[in-house]
């Protein structure tokens, strides 16, 4: 069983490290895991994005045409990344940037308002955090409790200050399907 | 019976200069030789040395070496130095080796300020090639790449390497001697010294540019050869010390 | 050192294996997509006390790592495609003169410039070299993060072992995905080099390692001895992986991080009722030419699934040698050719279809 996520937004919005925040909750879990960033001139300006793909066996490809799960945080990577779900995955879709529409019929579609619940926290830095709390409500495979030993680790001892308020943004992002 | 002269402990044994009638490279490799036993270092040399008649240095000093590809000494030298840097480093190169095809890393070792002793042997041509147009060739000097002699408008100008040397910040010691008289070769001696000195106290990079006769290239008799040393290329190539700290 | 996994670059992972395996001396010039290499090496040599520098060039590089190994410490430089191209020169004088330089080179898309976007088209460049001169380098492909970790440990011990250089040929690919991997300790024992390294004639016959030989007989010699001494490592070092081999028709054949995709296509193939299997070389360099052999006369046809334009393709074919069938399925940079493509190009192929080249 192989299953792929993208996550993407704009250079800044801290995508690369939610998907590296992902990539070692499942390492951590015990699965076969890799994580991809499109990387070089791209990063500036322009949209970002990794590629986590975490299989039971060993990982297939790590850089497919198509993904599972699309986690957007701004319109041009939601316009972009919406066309490369698989009939029958999902995009989630950070609402306070990305306006709710529905291009495709065949796929589900969640959108959350990420930055907005990150920056009524104080700190529109995690908003990348709060979409992997997201992320974890509507996937069963990625567990919120391995999410959170997962920002531990990538925070590690140097930033373990900030871990208390990255556990919320976690809280936050998971509860806000909830709310809505 | 007193021994008043001998050849230079650090030099081989049963050496015999294979340099063409007249070229100073080997004096310079003596003086170096010279210089050597006198600081007591040759046990603790690594030198380095990339191509041209440089190249032959390997045939007659008894030390360890390490060969460059052309233009590449003072790179070498550098990995040598940090990979040891308890042990004395040099390196020997032409014009055409130290400040053509190897402007770049001679000067950034430079600009590095490697605790390196770099020589560079001046004779306005490349020697083992056939006398081509170097960088030092002087201007109206005719070369077989310049037959009617160096213009800018074709060629550009000749670089003055000790200058551009001594400009570099991680320079100890830059100077610029000659081997046309015993009293320029008793100068050059002490230049060596100091160069080696410079490194051997941890100041820097230490570099002599040596002015030297290529008779063969030159078509002159080593005597002309010399009187070309002092009267073409000393005007352009003033000799003297350009930086010591 | 621990042999917990850690989540980490195919980059970084090359760059902390070569700390763990001793590396003295790095020295490197910035080029995408193997920077982190020199940023990570730039903090840890300094911290460690080792030799770190920031070279004028990959000239300058590579010939600061033949400078450094001479006097028998490990040392390294790292690069990509283009700018490997500027250290062939070097490599030809590091062959002849034995020196144990060990340089990695994380393909990006040529020719000339190309672009950042991985490849893997400069496995000519490796295996055959673009230095002057017979002279054979050793060439590991690592496939996974892991071996990273592992081909760069392997890298400096055969490196000294023979006194031969060795390419660590990795791709952007690999040097930028992260992915669990363990460093556990240096596994190889340290090679004595007092025999030969420069440290300065004291109370020895003094030392010259160069390749200038006006000598003719000594420098025929000298390479009949390079090459004895290549056989030596093909008959110790060759290695290869194979997955499904015995009952396989068709061998799904890749070098370095395209491996993963062939073995999935493996799979998939295997679902279809299609007996594929996979091989693998480790080593390019030396190719493990015999065992293809044997699996040629068994009949095996191969496919060879490659970042470039055939290139390792022509050395199955050299090694089939006609005794059956080798196709090609390619694209010469940038996406790697995914499961799909493979299983559809192996297909195409097995009903006598023409190589499968994407968007040709």
């Amino acid at each position: 069983m192989e299953t792929n996520f993208i996550i993407a937004g704009f250079g800044g919005q801290g995508v690369l490290l939610a998907g590296t925040v992902l990539a070692n909750a499942f390492m951590i879990e015990g699965k076969n895991v890799t994580w991809y960033p499109c990387y070089g001139a791209e990063m500036r300006g322009g949209t970002v994005n990794c590629e986590i793909v975490v299989s039971d066996t060993e990982v297939s490809s790590v850089h497919k045409q198509d993904t599972d799960f699309a986690l957007v945080l701004n319109q041009q990577s939601f316009d972009k990344f919406v066309q490369r779900v698989k009939s029958g995955g999902t995009i989630v879709a950070n609402s306070t940037l990305v306006a709710e529409s529905r291009p495709r019929s065949d796929i589900k579609y969640v959108f959350a308002p990420m930055t907005k619940i990150a920056n009524d926290m104080g700190n529109g830095k995690v908003t990348n955090v709060v979409s992997l709390g997201v992320l974890s409500s509507v996937c069963k495979i990625v567990s919120k409790d391995f999410l959170a030993k997962g920002v531990e680790k990538v925070l590690g001892e140097k930033k373990k200050s900030l871990l208390p308020l990255n556990l919320k943004a976690l809280e936050n992002g998971a509860a806000s399907l909830a709310l809505v | 019976m007193q021994q008043i002269f001998s050849k230079p402990k650090s030099m081989k044994k049963d050496f015999r200069y294979t340099f063409c009638p007249g070229c100073d490279h080997g004096i310079a490799i003596r003086l170096i030789g010279e210089v050597i036993d006198e600081l007591g270092v040759r046990e603790e040399i690594i030198s380095s040395t990339s191509v041209g008649c440089s190249v032959f240095l390997y045939d007659f000093l008894d030390i360890d070496a390490v060969e460059a590809p052309h233009g590449r000494a003072l790179a070498s030298a550098t990995g040598v130095k940090r990979a040891r840097p308890d042990k004395v480093v040099f390196t020997y190169s032409g014009d055409g080796d130290f400040a053509s095809i190897g402007l770049a890393e001679s000067m950034h070792t430079a600009l590095r300020g490697e605790n390196i002793t770099a020589f560079c042997i001046n004779n306005t041509t490349y020697g083992m090639t056939g006398g081509q147009l170097g960088p030092t060739t002087l201007m109206g000097q005719k070369t077989t790449t310049s037959p009617t002699g160096r213009n800018k408008d074709y060629y550009g100008y000749p670089i003055k390497i000790a200058e551009h040397i001594a400009l570099c910040d991680g320079t100890a010691f830059s100077a610029r001697v000659s081997l046309d008289t015993v009293a320029n070769i008793n100068k050059a001696k002490q230049a060596i010294k100091k160069a080696f000195q410079v490194q051997l106290e941890g100041k820097g990079f230490g570099f002599v540019e040596i002015l030297s006769s290529c008779p063969t290239n030159w078509h002159m008799t080593p005597e002309e050869a010399h009187e070309r040393v002092r009267n073409e290329m000393m005007p352009v190539f003033p000799l003297g010390v350009f930086k010591e700290i | 050192m621990t042999t917990e996994k850690v989540l980490i670059k195919g980059n970084y992972a090359i760059a902390q294996a070569a700390v763990n395996a001793g590396c003295q001396c790095y020295f490197g010039y910035p080029i995408t997509p193997q920077t982190e290499i020199g940023e990570y090496l730039s903090g840890k040599m300094q911290e460690l006390g080792r030799a770190y520098v920031c070279a004028e060039s990959e000239l300058g590089a590579i010939n600061m790592v033949m400078g450094a190994v001479s006097t028998g410490v490990k040392a390294m430089t790292s690069s990509s495609s283009c700018a490997v191209a500027l250290m062939q020169e070097a490599l030809s004088y590091a062959a002849s003169d034995e020196l144990p330089v060990v340089l990695v080179n994380v393909m990006r898309t040529g020719p000339g410039l190309g672009y950042i976007y991985p490849a893997q088209g400069d496995y000519n460049q490796a295996v055959y070299g673009g230095g002057n001169g017979d002279y054979k380098i050793i060439v590991l492909a690592p496939s996974t993060v892991q071996e990273c970790v592992d081909l760069t440990y392997r890298a400096f011990y055969l490196a000294q072992k023979y006194r031969n250089p060795v390419i660590l040929l990795a791709d952007g690919l690999l040097g930028q995905m992260m992915e669990p991997a363990s460093f556990g300790e240096y596994p190889y024992p340290e090679v004595d080099v007092s025999g030969w390294a420069l440290t300065g004639a004291k109370g020895r016959e003094a030392r010259k390692i160069y390749s200038v030989a006006p000598d003719e007989k000594k420098q025929i010699q000298h390479i009949y001895d390079l090459h004895k001494k290549f056989e030596v490592i093909a008959e110790n070092e060759t290695t290869y992986e194979e997955f499904n081999i015995d009952d396989a028709e068709i061998v799904l054949t890749a070098f370095g991080s395209m491996t993963r995709n062939i073995k999935a296509a493996m799979n998939v193939l295997r679902s279809k009722g299609i007996k594929a299997g996979c091989f693998r070389p480790v080593t390019l360099s030396p190719f493990p030419h015999n065992r293809i052999s044997e699996l040629a006369l068994k009949g095996k046809d191969f496919a060879v699934v490659e970042m470039n334009m055939g290139q390792m393709f022509k050395d199955v074919k050299y090694a089939v040698d006609g005794k059956s069938k080798v196709d090609l399925i390619n694209r010469p940079c940038g996406e790697w050719l995914s499961v799909e493509e493979i299983v559809a190009g192996v297909e195409r192929v097995m009903q006598g279809g023409k190589a499968y080249a994407a968007n040709i």
